[in-house]
């Protein structure tokens, strides 16, 4: 099927650049965006797909109206009606399950990397190799999208977005707190923490993300534990929890933070995803957020969103710096009803548009400060000047040579019982972060956990 | 004749009611991911579902936390609707009238916009509710509502009464408003107080009713899952897993194991059902 595809796109390629040499021929005039033609037809992107849809459609989790302007450019580029369905990003999974139980037609969709072995498993995924310009999309994968995307040899998705984990601080709390400079060491942080509290510069000090999900607390966690050396898995996947593991120690250090321990930590992070922990960061009763995302900085930074916008600035994990990252990705539903429309319609979302640009992640970076899954686009001006209103892009770019994507120290991300495994690190951690239990219980119930997640998910 | 006039609506019943059940036992025995019900093939899966659920602590704790939420829930219900349908009752008051009509507005909102609403109101540093305990001096320090293992439960148990409340009140209301007004006449001839007439004539009359609000409220308040997905997602750590928020989880979160979702689901019907019916035998056997 595949072989046929691509036979038929060769073959509409010819015609495409038969006609195109023609109509130079004829002498046509710019005033008739020939040349814009003449740079589509440098890629697979711009050939005309042989057969007929009506309409397509995407199944995405929302941001801002990304999706609208992108729906619209295809239509207006392509003459096709897209149609999209959005949910946010905690009931993503469970829509787009239940949209393809349903037997519902499903061109294109998308996933977190922490969903996508279910997603595969369950036979939602298409594989994308032997589609026009796969190749040249897989070449210029950074490292953590080809450790998403790419699935055993196989190229099963795009790069939505990327992102790396940072930290973030007040710079006015910290000036009038009288610290020189943010800590460099955990010890300096809970120091400046433990002050700024008694020193009555802010109750709560410090603002993890902790709330429930897939990335925000496992991700505070799975963080703090890679840049002190440790992981979660080895290499064998077994587990990294048990006694005197740093993953273990970690947590405990993390949970001192909290009520029962030295009371640093805003009892909101508790509930704090993302962008609202960025937006609770922004109303300005914080030193510190704790790791996540670096793009929070767009909302943290702007004046719109943000009574401290400007002052809310970046900084590095302690020591060696090292921190996580990750990729999202769109693929290509095998609910889908016209591969080759299906597979246009995944490069508008996750590749190029029909002017041979990467009009969407060049978009996500300018406006929304995301990361690129693409040499290309991180390398371009839209990362360099795109982020400088939000935050120090240098800076954070360096952090971002010291990120490992999330599968080195969490390798269970690459099984479908991760998820489920997930679920159940939430609830304990939360428990340990609340004084429910301890950190060893916590681990040891995860340990045991372990087993049982491996059963949930055959 | 009788069976053929029944027959619409035994026929609607069966396709809106009994088929669903029929067929959540159906999947509850077969092995049901995302992929079988694409194929349209369902393995037969025994009783592993439910020994899958069985063996679970968290469906064990959920049905706990679904217990105290609903005994909760449903008694707060009873006693405060009872208490304001009698003051709504006092129609020589103007203002009986208006609340009449103002007492229906949270049925009005969605529940999960109600869940939202009171999901604000909760915030640690920003919600309403603290910035008023505060500035009355009633709490010194921030209470964390939502947040707290202790108090989720609860926290959550108070926007479902403000939203589910007013059904009840209505229930009641049309209830005291059946009764016939000799009966208080012939009470208060008899030198019975206001509380002796509430005791042995109101509250026997109103018993039905309350047994209707009982089996209805409860079936319902077993189901919560709007004010917990809103407000809590069943946190913290386990605080507010509920049984229908167990039952999601399982079904719609990868792996998607919609089988043991359904299993769950039909254990929560089976003791619905079975507190219904013991409900309607109890209140009945005492009017008897």
């Amino acid at each position: 099927m595949v072989a046929d595809f691509t036979r038929k796109w060769e073959f509409s390629r010819r015609n495409f650049l038969r006609s195109a040499a023609g109509a130079a021929a004829l002498g046509a005039a710019p005033g008739l965006g020939l040349e814009g033609l003449a740079h589509a037809a440098e890629g697979p992107w711009s050939a005309v797909p042989k057969s007929k849809v009506d309409k397509l459609n995407f199944v995405v989790w929302t941001y801002g109206d990304i999706y609208s302007k992108i729906a619209a450019q295809f239509e207006k580029d392509w003459g096709v009606k897209v149609e999209s369905t959005i949910s946010s990003f905690n009931d993503h999974p469970t829509k787009l399950v239940t949209m393809f139980a349903a037997g519902e037609k499903i061109d294109v969709s998308q996933s977190s990397p922490f969903s996508f072995p279910a997603f595969i498993k369950q036979g939602l995924v298409e594989p994308l190799d032997g589609l026009p310009g796969v190749a040249e999309y897989t070449k210029d994968f950074t490292p953590f999208t080809r450790q998403v995307a790419v699935v055993g040899g196989k190229t099963m998705g795009l790069p939505y977005f990327s992102a790396v984990w940072v930290w973030n601080y007040y710079a006015d709390m910290l000036e009038k707190a009288k610290f020189s400079e943010p800590f460099r060491t955990y010890d300096e942080l809970i120091e400046q923490c433990v002050k700024a509290k008694k020193d009555g510069i802010a109750r709560y000090p410090i603002q993890w993300v902790a709330g429930v999900g897939l990335e925000q607390l496992p991700g505070t966690w799975y963080s703090l534990t890679w840049n002190r050396g440790g992981t979660f898995f080895d290499k064998q996947g077994k587990h990294q929890l048990g006694p005197g593991s740093i993953a273990r120690e970690t947590l405990k250090w993390w949970a001192n933070t909290f009520e029962k321990g030295l009371d640093i930590a805003d009892p909101e992070s508790l509930k704090v995803q993302f962008t609202t922990s960025a937006k609770a960061f922004g109303a300005g009763k914080n030193l510190y957020r704790g790791p996540n995302h670096h793009y929070g900085l767009n909302i943290c930074n702007d004046p719109a969103q943000s009574p401290i916008a400007g002052k809310v600035k970046v900084h590095g994990f302690p020591g060696d710096g090292k921190t996580i990252g990750v990729t999202h990705v769109y693929f290509l539903n095998s609910a889908h009803r016209d591969k080759e429309w299906a597979w246009k319609l995944l490069q508008y979302l996750g590749g190029r548009t029909k002017d041979g640009n990467f009009t969407q992640a060049t978009n996500l970076a300018k406006d929304a400060m995301l990361g690129s899954g693409y040499n290309t686009v991180m390398n371009s001006d839209a990362v360099a000047k795109g982020w400088a209103p939000w935050g120090d892009t240098k800076k954070i770019l360096e952090i971002w040579s010291k990120a490992s994507y999330i599968g080195e120290p969490v390798p269970s991300v690459y099984e479908p019982w991760h998820f489920p495994w997930t679920d159940q690190l939430n609830i304990e951690v939360q428990k340990t972060l609340t004084g429910q239990i301890t950190a060893d219980q916590c681990c040891d119930n995860l340990i045991k956990g372990i087993d049982t997640a491996k059963r949930a998910a055959r | 004749m009788a069976l053929l006039m029944n027959l619409p609506s035994l026929a609607v019943m069966a396709l809106v009611l009994a088929y669903p059940i029929y067929y959540a036992g159906y999947l509850s025995v077969h092995k049901v991911g995302i992929a079988e019900i694409r194929r349209g093939v369902f393995p037969f899966y025994d009783w592993q579902n439910y020994a899958r659920l069985f063996e679970d602590e968290l469906f064990w704790l959920s049905l706990q936390n679904t217990a105290i939420f609903t005994f909760v829930t449903v008694s707060a219900e009873i006693v405060l609707a009872v208490a304001i349908a009698l003051l709504i009752n006092q129609s020589s008051l103007w203002t009986s009238r208006v609340t009449r009509w103002l007492i229906l507005l949270p049925y009005a909102i969605p529940p999960i916009a109600n869940g939202l609403i009171w999901n604000f109101m909760y915030n640690f540093q920003f919600g309403f509710l603290n910035r008023i305990l505060f500035t009355a001096g009633i709490i010194g320090e921030p209470i964390n509502w939502a947040g707290n293992p202790d108090t989720a439960l609860y926290a959550v148990t108070v926007p479902y009464i403000w939203r589910t409340l007013p059904f009840a009140i209505l229930l009641i209301h049309a209830a005291l408003q059946g009764i016939p007004r000799e009966l208080y006449e012939a009470a208060a001839v008899d030198g019975a107080t206001a509380w002796h007439r509430f005791r042995h004539v109101t509250l026997p009359l109103l018993r039905p009713i309350i047994a209707v609000i009982l089996i209805l409220r409860t079936s319902f308040a077993f189901a919560v899952f709007e004010e917990i997905l809103a407000i809590t997602q069943g946190g913290p750590g386990d605080a507010t897993w509920v049984a229908a928020w167990y039952s999601y989880k399982v079904s719609f979160a990868p792996p998607f194991n919609i089988g043991a979702g359904s299993a769950s689901a039909y254990v929560l019907a089976m003791i619905v059902g079975a507190l219904a019916i013991l409900y309607v035998k109890l209140v009945y056997r005492r009017i008897a």
